[in-house]
């Protein structure tokens, strides 16, 4: 049972996911860390990314390593409009922004349902061939996703690192009035972030999307998953967010093979909910005080 | 903190409904109109609409009243169907597959979920307000998919129907109306007067400020854990009379959908206020009616609900209510 080839299809899978769950989670915890929003309708923008990714690449065939850049933007910019009218509300007020985008959620969902049915569709996978490496099979799709993610967050660090805007936005995350004071324009580094936010989200949507199945419900199980990493990692805590999605990730494919899939869900919802108890602030975070 | 602004602008409504001179005596008031209005429909009509629209009515009141309870502790509970699921599935099982006496059932429906709530309370209710909420959002999900997963015991996905009913005379609309009814109007007597007896006040000062609460000798996580226990009885119980009520239950009856419904319920109405709850259920039961056959756009009329509410007034309809009237009585001030 536990060979070197399966477990090393198992890591193959895993990372895959884990490339998804980090995207997602990644732009959770930006929202979080810096405009202090905790977003339970990210899922739904990652559900829109599915569409986008399905019109795009599914229905005009523009070629897959435009197409799902593509589809991501324009999710992202369209959301512009609920970042006027909505998000800007909420920042900075997170009980508030807890429910109320728990209610963006809702009218997301299902006003994705009143415009595309409720029923599943597939998105077509970017190439069908699958690569032998020693005994490993490893289908060319997950390469993709996993290098596209890898270039995405390779980026994002490059320009929170290396750039005067990233370096805004993590002074923006550090205290909003020291930044302010340092004169950043805090509300174009709040544009920036939701922005960047919702386009890894929708990027991640479009792979989750092709990896499994698209519906206006996938939201959901996306939006749990980046729960599950952001609190493994810690909130707010960007090494925390790689650690927790690599860990979801790995976990759900080692376990949903050999165990299935309702047990895998059964043991990692009980082992975080274990660690929100006894380390709430999660392996990398640091405790509130 | 935003928690405690938050809670400080709905307890500057309160006290501005306070400050009008017969503030309880409105409470008193819509607390009888509500029990004649009630007790009396059927004396008006018995078509099959009103009496289900009333019993469903009368039985989310429970529901969100109970998860009124919660929120006043400062807690909002993303669970609260599930736990009514638990109850929904006890009572059914209970006489279904153990055959348990009915009045057995329903106290099964209100311990088996009150025991859930006494295992995960003293863990769950020491997490601060998002991590309770981000818990609860997964403890609603693993029990949710108990009942999907353990299919030879709930029947699986496809739920369990033709539920039997204990008694023959129940089958009659009003009968079971006025069942409900006497359960209803025992839980919001119990909710009520909990929330004025000296608990109340220290479930107002746990949410209002966790530490001082303590420092005044208040105990502070055993007041949690037993609102909590009991709030998650009652949903349990109000999952029962559903159950029975509509004789067919399923997991997605008990999904994150519908604990959002009663969040929905007790967040426009007004949170900090048991009123609140009460006028939220009569708006969004009653508002669904006119939108039958556009289900979806209900759902999205309810989330843009949420969202405006969250943004302009925290304080639900209890608070523009209270702004309305102190807006009144400056003008008049003004004026004399």
């Amino acid at each position: 049972m536990f060979t070197a080839p399966i477990l090393g299809q198992i890591l193959v899978t895993g990372i895959s996911l884990s490339a998804i769950y980090i995207l997602v989670s990644l732009g959770f915890t930006l929202l979080f860390g810096i405009m202090r929003v905790v977003n339970f309708a990210h899922g739904a923008f990652a559900m829109l990314g599915g569409y986008a990714l399905f019109y795009i690449y599914g229905e005009w065939e523009v070629p897959y390593l435009l197409a799902a850049p593509l589809a991501a933007l324009t999710v992202a910019f369209g959301s512009l409009v609920l970042e006027r009218l909505v998000f800007r509300w909420f920042y900075q007020k997170m009980f508030q922004s807890m429910i109320g985008l728990l209610g963006l959620d809702m009218a997301i969902m299902f006003t994705a349902v009143m415009i595309w049915e409720p029923h599943e569709r597939l998105v077509p996978a970017p190439i069908s061939t699958v690569f032998q490496v020693g005994p490993l099979f490893i289908s060319g799709n997950k390469l993709v996703v996993i290098g596209v993610a890898a270039i995405t967050l390779v980026a994002f660090y490059v320009f929170t690192h290396f750039t005067r805007y990233g370096l805004a936005m993590r002074a923006t995350a550090q205290d909003v009035e020291m930044a302010e004071v340092q004169a950043v324009n805090t509300d174009r580094v709040y544009v920036l972030s939701f922005l960047i936010a919702i386009f890894m989200a929708a990027l991640a949507g479009g792979f989750y999307a092709q990896t499994y199945v698209l519906s206006p419900f996938m939201g959901e199980r996306v939006l749990m998953m980046a729960f599950i990493a952001v609190i493994l990692g810690g909130m707010g805590s960007i090494p925390g967010v790689a650690l927790g999605g690599l860990i979801l990730g790995l976990s759900e494919s080692f376990l949903g093979t050999f165990y299935g899939g309702t047990t895998s869900v059964f043991i990692i919802f009980g082992a975080v909910i274990l660690l929100l108890i006894f380390r709430p602030w999660g392996l990398l975070g640091t405790p509130e005080t | 903190m935003s928690t405690t602004t938050l809670s400080s602008s709905a307890s500057r409504a309160a006290s501005g409904l306070m400050s009008g001179a017969s503030a309880f005596g409105v409470k008193a008031a819509l607390a009888l109109l509500l029990t004649v209005v009630f007790a009396g429909l059927p004396l008006v009509t018995t078509a099959q609409f009103t009496m289900s629209l009333g019993t469903t009515l009368m039985i989310m009141a429970i529901a969100a009243v109970s998860l009124h309870l919660i929120i006043r502790t400062g807690h909002v509970s993303l669970a609260h169907a599930a736990f009514m699921g638990l109850g929904a599935y006890a009572a059914v099982l209970g006489t279904t597959q153990f055959s348990l006496p009915f009045p057995l059932a329903l106290l099964a429906a209100f311990l088996v979920p009150a025991a859930a709530a006494l295992v995960l309370g003293p863990l769950l209710l020491r997490l601060s307000g998002k991590y309770f909420v981000l818990v609860t959002f997964l403890v609603g999900e693993i029990i949710r998919l108990v009942f999907v997963s353990w299919q030879s015991f709930t029947g699986g996905a496809n739920g369990i129907f033709g539920i039997p009913l204990p008694y023959g005379f129940l089958e009659s609309p009003v009968a079971y109306y006025y069942f409900v009814f006497a359960f209803t109007a025992l839980s919001m007597a119990f909710v009520a007067r909990l929330l004025q007896s000296e608990v109340g006040r220290s479930i107002d000062a746990i949410r209002e400020e966790n530490r001082l609460a303590e420092c005044s000798g208040i105990p502070v996580l055993s007041v949690k854990v037993a609102i909590f226990v009991i709030a998650c009885g009652m949903v349990g119980v109000a999952g029962a009379l559903s159950a029975f009520f509509i004789r067919y239950i399923d997991p997605t009856s008990f999904s994150i959908i519908q604990s959002l419904n009663l969040v929905v319920m007790n967040i426009v109405g007004g949170m900090y206020q048991m009123a609140g709850a009460v006028i939220g259920v009569l708006f969004f039961v009653i508002l669904p009616e006119f939108l039958r056959g556009y289900v979806e756009l209900q759902r999205v009329i309810f989330g843009v609900c949420l969202v405006v509410v969250m943004a302009f007034l925290p304080g639900g309809i209890v608070q523009l209510v209270a702004r309305l009237r102190q807006l009144v009585a400056t003008r008049r001030g003004a004026e004399g």
